[in-house]
């Protein structure tokens, strides 16, 4: 049985809570960390594994910086949570602001409620899940990684993409540039299915899938020797 | 018809701009190289101004033995651990990838041996620049390629980077012949691409949210190292003002004769302001919030010599930043492997090929056999020694003012040789008391 160190934001500083919920993770406890208020920076960069929850919403860069950290907020996020994690998971229960899993390298982002604008952005790996809907551009410039919007997504969705794929169970509003849309296989269906179920989000009827048309990837440019001549 | 009646050509359309044209016809996109910008047109510069060292009103101290100081501290206002220098003079950010491996860990050694800090770049920290840097500055670009938070916590400062001065508003630039499977594989892109990196940073727009995306840092890295923020020089005024009321610790501010490996020519000819005017803009900014002295200021774009770093100083900087310079002292455009320039279509001396990645000295390339033209530890000792040559100039023009710390420079060194430079800067003209546009 997990221990699990409480943590009372009330009063505290977000260093001061920070500090605390890192040395308890040190120390193999879990924590759950109450009255967090939708303060900025709670729980960034947790470097260990183990298991943190907020109950209550977080601010901006919730989770921020993560790497290898089980984190769970009941209540929503600000801008840019998870944004840069490498491993690990990080769970919204309610919804996010704009930015989410900004450039993630890896691990997993969930929300279950709805995203604000840029979700996913120049994600680099790792998954967001989100179960509502995603605003404006999302998945922008996103170069590799998976992310999954199982509500409606907003204009201009997965615009310059490298190599991310973006799966939509509801309405697009409008492509990005370079975007490309079909319909996802039978066996992205039954991976995606088991993903779904495994966080408890209710199951689309259909996926959409979004990858790059890689028609943005280089210059248009005739040949190699008219290139480096062109200086 | 007069046949010795000289030929007369379009002081407008001239031969560079036709040939532009018709390559433009030819291409359909613009012209994209490295280096910097290539004005035909002088841009005002720090050549502009001129020193008054000490004859009776002041004293001088003996030029080349008596104490003076070039120790340098960055990052006093919140860092729990300033960044302190041996000298005043640091190598800025460029990437892993348009440079090579051996310029990277050439350009640690180098600072290291002198004293002093290397950048990351917009490709993330390479581990071997951080094993041979004595201090190292990681950056936190728009692109965040190869971001990692451990990096992060290993570096000596962070710098915040919003742009910089050869293409402000503009995202990096790295050309698919240098985007190797290594430099892929670091940056997550699929090999071969023509990358461009983005201009806005993927979780902050303004500066409401910089003030908290700053807090950010200092919790991953424990408050202990400075955030720098670094721009390109545009409305530098407002925009250092903003930065440091968002916490920087140390601001950065990029003029636009700052080098690139690859951007858009008129972007390096054409967009923001030269690094005279952009330094004394920076100090009244500081000035006007209370935090001169308080928040340091470093200056780069353009700087050459330790006496571009002396005047620099004088002006307001508390530190320059250099990388062509430090580039030129690795090898860049020295005559060796000239029919390799010939190949490029270009000669040592007039060398932009950055973007090729076909550097003919290993500089600015991928290519392992080019690359193999740079022998890390001569190309280290050139520019350890090039770095403590700009320290002991800086130092010399100092002791000639009469000052026994390079920091204690100030404008009343200095006077304008024209009168451009003194509206811009405020310094008054030589031979006279005047200030264009003050009584």
């Amino acid at each position: 049985m997990d221990r699990v160190h409480r943590i009372d934001c009330a009063g505290r500083t977000v260093r001061e809570i920070n500090i605390e919920i890192r040395s308890e993770l040190a120390r193999g406890s879990s924590v759950a960390v109450a009255n967090s208020g939708a303060r900025h920076n709670l729980g960034v960069a947790l470097l260990t594994s183990g298991r943190v929850t907020f109950d209550g919403s977080v601010g901006y860069y919730g989770a921020g910086m993560s790497d290898g950290a089980t984190i769970v907020i009941h209540g929503s996020a600000g801008w840019g949570v998870a944004e840069g994690m490498l491993s690990g998971s990080v769970s919204v229960e309610g919804n996010a602001g704009n930015g989410a899993a900004a450039s993630i390298r890896g691990g997993t982002v969930v929300v279950k409620g709805d995203c604000g604008a840029r979700a996913g952005i120049s994600m680099k790996g790792g998954l967001l899940l989100i179960g509502g809907d995603a605003g404006y551009m999302a998945s922008f410039m996103m170069q590799k990684g998976v992310v999954v919007i199982l509500g409606n997504a907003g204009d201009a969705l997965a615009d310059s993409m490298y190599e991310g794929v973006v799966y939509v169970g509801g309405e697009i509003a409008s492509l990005g540039n370079d975007a490309v849309v079909s319909d996802a296989s039978p066996d992205d269906m039954n991976t995606l299915s088991g993903l779904i179920r495994q966080h408890g989000l209710k199951q689309p009827r259909r996926l959409r899938k979004v990858v790059s048309g890689r028609k943005l990837w280089n210059f248009d440019h005739a040949e190699l020797e008219t290139w480096r001549a062109a200086l | 018809m007069n046949e010795n009646r000289p030929l007369r050509q379009s002081p407008i359309y001239t031969p560079d701009v036709i040939e532009e044209i018709q390559e433009k016809a030819a291409l359909g996109r613009y012209r994209i190289r490295g280096f910097g910008t290539l004005r035909s047109k002088p841009l005002p510069s720090l050549d502009d101004l001129t020193f008054l060292p000490a004859t009776l009103t002041r004293i001088p101290l003996e030029g080349y033995r008596e104490k003076c100081e070039t120790k340098t501290v960055l990052g006093t206002r919140v860092a729990g651990q300033p960044l302190e220098l041996d000298i005043p003079i640091m190598i800025t950010g460029m990437s892993f990838g348009a440079l090579s491996l051996n310029a990277k860990i050439a350009l640690a050694k180098g600072a290291a041996a002198a004293g002093t800090s290397t950048t990351s770049g917009d490709g993330g920290m390479l581990p071997e620049e951080r094993q041979y840097s004595k201090k190292m500055v990681v950056e936190v670009l728009p692109s965040r390629y190869g971001a990692n938070v451990h990096h992060m916590r290993q570096a000596d400062a962070i710098e915040l980077t919003i742009g910089q001065g050869a293409k402000p508003g503009t995202g990096g630039l790295l050309l698919g012949s240098k985007i190797s499977s290594e430099i892929a594989a670091i940056r997550d892109l699929p090999p071969g691409v023509d990358q461009r990196s983005p201009a806005r940073h993927p979780d902050f727009l303004g500066p409401d949210d910089m003030i908290i995306k700053i807090e950010e840092l200092r919790e991953a890295t424990d408050w202990k190292v400075p955030i720098f923020v670094k721009m390109g020089a545009t409305r530098v005024f407002d925009d250092v003002k903003l930065a440091a009321k968002c916490g920087a610790d140390v601001v950065v501010v990029d003029g636009m004769e700052g080098g690139t490996a690859a951007s858009p020519e008129i972007l390096q000819d054409h967009t923001g302001i030269p690094t005279l005017a952009a330094i004394p803009e920076a100090r009244r900014a500081l000035e006007d919030l209370g935090l001169y002295g308080k928040v340091q200021l470093i200056a780069a774009g353009g700087i050459r010599s330790g006496v571009d770093v002396a005047k620099a100083m004088a002006l307001g900087a508390d530190a320059c930043y250099i990388g062509t310079a430090a580039l030129i002292a690795l090898n860049c455009n020295r005559p060796l492997f000239v029919d390799d320039y010939a190949r490029l279509g270009t000669r040592p001396g007039a060398c932009h090929h950055c973007h090729t990645g076909r550097c003919p000295v290993g500089i600015t390339t991928q290519d392992p056999q080019l690359m193999a033209r740079l022998p890390v530890d001569e190309a280290a000792q050139r520019v350890s020694n090039f770095l403590i040559a700009m320290a002991l100039e800086v130092q010399m023009i100092a002791r000639s003012c009469g000052k026994s710390n390079v920091h204690d420079l100030d404008p009343d060194d200095l006077r304008a040789l024209t009168m451009e430079a003194a509206a811009i800067t405020r310094i008054p003209l030589v031979g006279t008391n005047w200030v264009p546009g003050q009584p």
